[in-house]
């Protein structure tokens, strides 16, 4: 029935069109006008094809993104490493920070220092504190004036912190060809990639540079270094280390574990970060879950009520 | 007291566990680290941290020759069947790049594989990765 209707309605329409129209047209403008729909179609067309065209215009002017660097010297891009510290609910393994440790004093120590981390950060988390003690006493430090004013050595205590190879920056630049080695303290935060890119450095270094590629003299081919000329050549070979707890001192173990080391060294707090942010989430779960209960009990004598209108009777006797 | 504390401690799963336990071990080989490294001057430290820890485990020797697994896996991954893409375009730049510099023809612009490198590096590398971590410690 309503289908029909409008079915008729739409026939006369489509019948009164060009009437429509003409009255229409007569209405705004003169005879003459309405006569070429030509001019009308014209300029739509004209105003769609200067829109179509600014914004290819545009997009020809800003659309692309010109990439100057070529990829060497963007540097290969770590791969992921599936770190088990990098989940949300581990901790570091403590067992690879004492041995990745190992390795920095034995191998990376002679270039890099360490400067930020101090003896007394190490009891606990990868040695005992006479262990740390020990350690810190192989090393002389200056001490306090003596009553003639001069600074004589003592040996270290677990409040001084690691010693570094070098004097100042000269003195490493110098000892190092012009390059400077860096402080590793937070290498593993300041570096794009963090942990991957120190693991993929340290274990990238291929026998030969590929054909053609230029290595200039005193650098060496690794391609996660940007520019893909490194200073620092090939350090971790298998058994450089002699693991104490006995694991196989390969090149990817020595370089795993001294990354999870500089990872804590950049990181120390990450354990306890966790184990807080843990925390946070349940007690603010419980107190969500709280929260929805009150609103319910508080809400409840207004999500019950009963509104009831009881209309006057009407045509009855009044 | 000390026992209704323990009996409290031992029934709470969140109680603190002391570290101290595996000091025992530790404290007895610090003597020797210290004493000997002590000796040497810092340079030939890493000598002497090697000497006293091949006390400690005899029978940890192995006389074969370690094999990294990491350059294991990679090469495995670089003849697998994922990767022989850029293994082929790595083979085939190495030929044409070594048969340009041999044939003295410098009129050609000159070449690299670094490019061709990198994408067969980081295919090998993604596949690598997986199995490394699964076998090391």
């Amino acid at each position: 029935m309503l289908a029909r209707s409008s079915c008729l309605r739409a026939a006369g329409a489509i019948r009164n069109g060009a009437v429509t129209v003409s009255k229409r047209a007569a209405s705004t403008s003169t005879t003459e006008a309405a006569a070429s729909p030509f001019r009308l179609n014209l300029a739509g067309g004209a105003a769609t094809a200067v829109a179509i065209g600014s914004a290819a215009w545009y997009y020809h002017l800003y659309g692309p993104t010109a990439h100057a660097m070529t990829p060497a010297e963007e540097g290969l891009h770590p791969t992921k490493y599936p770190w088990v510290h990098g989940e949300y609910l581990k901790t570091f393994d403590h067992q690879a920070l004492r041995r990745g440790f190992q390795v920095y004093r034995e191998v990376c120590s002679s270039c890099h220092s360490l400067s930020r981390i101090p003896y007394r950060s190490l009891v606990g988390v990868t040695h005992t504190v006479d262990e740390a003690k020990a350690m810190a006493e192989e090393n002389e430090y200056d001490s306090e004036p003596n009553d003639q004013g001069d600074i004589e050595k003592r040996p270290g205590k677990l409040s001084d912190y690691l010693p570094s190879p070098y004097t100042n920056d000269e003195a490493a630049r110098a000892a190092n060809n012009g390059a400077l080695p860096p402080d590793l303290s937070l290498i593993v935060k300041a570096r794009h990639g963090g942990c991957d890119y120190i693991f993929s450095l340290l274990t990238g270094y291929p026998e030969e540079p590929p054909a053609g590629a230029v290595v200039q003299e005193g650098l060496n081919f690794n391609p996660y270094f940007p520019g893909t000329g490194i200073a620092m050549a090939r350090v971790l070979y298998n058994e450089l280390v002699e693991y104490e707890d006995g694991t196989p001192a390969t090149t990817s173990q020595m370089a795993k574990d001294v990354t999870e080391f500089l990872n804590w060294a950049a990181e120390p707090e990450m354990d306890q970060r966790k184990k807080m942010g843990m925390k946070v989430i349940i007690i603010g779960s419980a107190l969500f879950a709280l929260s929805v209960w009150v609103k319910r009990y508080k809400w409840s004598p207004i999500k019950t009520r009963k509104i009831a209108y009881n209309p006057p009777q009407m045509g009855g006797k009044h | 007291m000390g026992f209704f504390t323990d009996l409290w401690e031992s029934a709470t799963p969140w109680s603190s566990a002391e570290a101290e336990a595996v000091s025992g071990s530790g404290t007895d080989s610090t003597p020797a680290q210290g004493g000997e490294a002590g000796e040497g001057e810092a340079a030939d430290k890493n000598a002497s941290d090697n000497k006293d820890d091949d006390a400690e485990e005899p029978e940890e020797e192995e006389e074969e020759e370690l094999e990294d697994p990491q350059e294991k896996f990679q090469e495995e991954c670089k003849e697998s069947k994922q990767c022989s893409g850029p293994k082929h375009h790595f083979d085939e730049c190495v030929e044409r790049v070594t048969g340009a510099s041999e044939s003295d023809d410098k009129k050609g612009p000159s070449e690299d594989c670094v490019e061709e490198f990198f994408h067969l590096a980081h295919c090998a590398n993604e596949c690598a990765a997986p199995k490394l971590w699964a076998a090391l410690k």
